[in-house]
């Protein structure tokens, strides 16, 4: 085996290596939501079932706030002016509601799974 | 206010008080004296006002993940230090000799790092629903509440674990220490994947309508076991794993004890 047949074989791991990156990152949809004055906006999301999806949260309180789900197992503290990412499912089809654990008066929401 | 101030300072609370009412229990019986526990309840204030002050910072680490992955962390040697712990206590139930100065070692690392990640969500929740003032006084009155309740709780575990005849309490002891390294082995798994660090799968099943975790019995049972309504395939397998780990050890060290014991 020559050099250049390993260089050959080198671009073709890179390419495929890369290509799969790229199928992973096209496969994850990516949702944002806001926090404002200890609200979420929007406060109802709808994702795929059966997917993953990347949850960015942007928290423009100046306060913390704690995303919270019993359905979706998740929890996380958001700082104030920050942005956070939750990953969440695959899941079934259903409604999974989450709050925001340190101002839950106002703070709720939903995920529609479909 | 007041309400959701009670709740979320009592999740906190409840969870570190049954594991330190265990250890504190269990100590006493192998006569540990309580100095261990002032020391590491003050490296646990600490450390909880160190991680809570810097929560920015640890969030943005492994490209936002950070929170997730250091709360698994501190879960995970969390459970390696009760898996020691649990070595300890049953070689004592055989030999009715062990370590003080490692026990105490081990109590301050699980007291001290399971405050600073409890502490940590205190201290970032008092700072910010007090920030516009207005409920200082309801929620200072809410999170003592909350916390009261919590550290009862914790009390009446010490003096049930106390009443009963010294090598109950140890077998006793040794089952609640074994879910609850459990339970944070769920936890940490649970962490890991909604960082995306652990694959993510479809739930094994839903027990939410038999036992739901807002109700408070499976508030008790997430705090004492871990409990988990909707697991996945990991988390259930390395919850299964992390009981038969500790198992395994302990059977291993009666195996030797007892082989020895004979040979002499």
């Amino acid at each position: 085996m020559n050099d250049s047949m390993i260089k050959k074989m080198l671009y073709v791991f890179l390419i495929f290596l890369f290509s799969f990156q790229a199928i992973v990152y096209a496969g994850t949809p990516v949702i944002n939501i806001e926090i404002r004055n200890h609200l979420f906006i929007p406060s109802e999301i709808v994702i795929p079932k059966n997917t993953k999806v990347k949850l960015i949260i942007h928290n423009h309180d100046e306060t913390d706030e704690e995303f919270e789900s019993f359905e979706l197992n998740r929890e996380k503290v958001i700082v104030g002016q920050c942005k956070g990412i939750i990953f969440i499912g695959p899941l079934p089809e259903g409604e999974y509601p989450f709050f925001g654990e340190f101002f839950p008066k106002t703070a709720q929401g939903k995920v529609i799974v479909k | 206010m007041l309400l959701s101030s009670v709740i979320i300072v009592l999740r906190e609370v409840l969870e570190a008080a049954l594991l330190f009412s265990v250890l504190i229990a269990l100590s006493k019986q192998m006569g540990v004296n309580f100095r261990w526990l002032v020391w590491s309840m003050l490296l646990g204030l600490l450390g909880a006002f160190i991680y809570g002050m810097n929560i920015q910072l640890v969030s943005e680490w492994f490209e936002g993940v950070g929170q997730e992955v250091s709360n698994a962390l501190i879960q995970l040697v969390i459970y390696f230090m009760l898996v020691l712990y649990m070595l300890m206590l049953s070689y004592y139930s055989y030999r009715q000799k062990t370590s003080k100065f490692l026990l105490s070692l081990i109590m301050t690392v699980i007291v001290a790092l399971a405050m600073t990640r409890e502490g940590a969500e205190i201290i970032l929740y008092f700072f910010s629903v007090t920030h516009s003032d207005a409920h200082y006084l309801a929620v200072l009155v809410g999170m003592t509440i909350g916390a009261s309740i919590g550290i009862s709780i914790g009390l009446l575990f010490y003096y049930l674990l106390n009443s009963l005849k010294p090598e109950r309490s140890i077998f006793i002891g040794l089952i609640l220490l074994l879910l609850v390294s459990a339970g944070m082995i769920s936890q940490a798994s649970l962490l890991l994947i909604q960082a995306d660090w652990l694959p993510a799968q479809l739930p094994l099943w839903n027990s939410s309508e038999l036992l739901s975790e807002k109700s408070v019995t499976g508030q008790l049972l997430y705090a004492l076991l871990g409990y988990e309504s909707t697991p996945t395939a990991i988390q259930a397998g390395l919850y299964l794993l992390s009981l038969i780990l500790p198992l395994t050890l302990i059977a291993g060290l009666k195996f030797t004890c007892t082989k020895n014991h004979s040979s002499l």
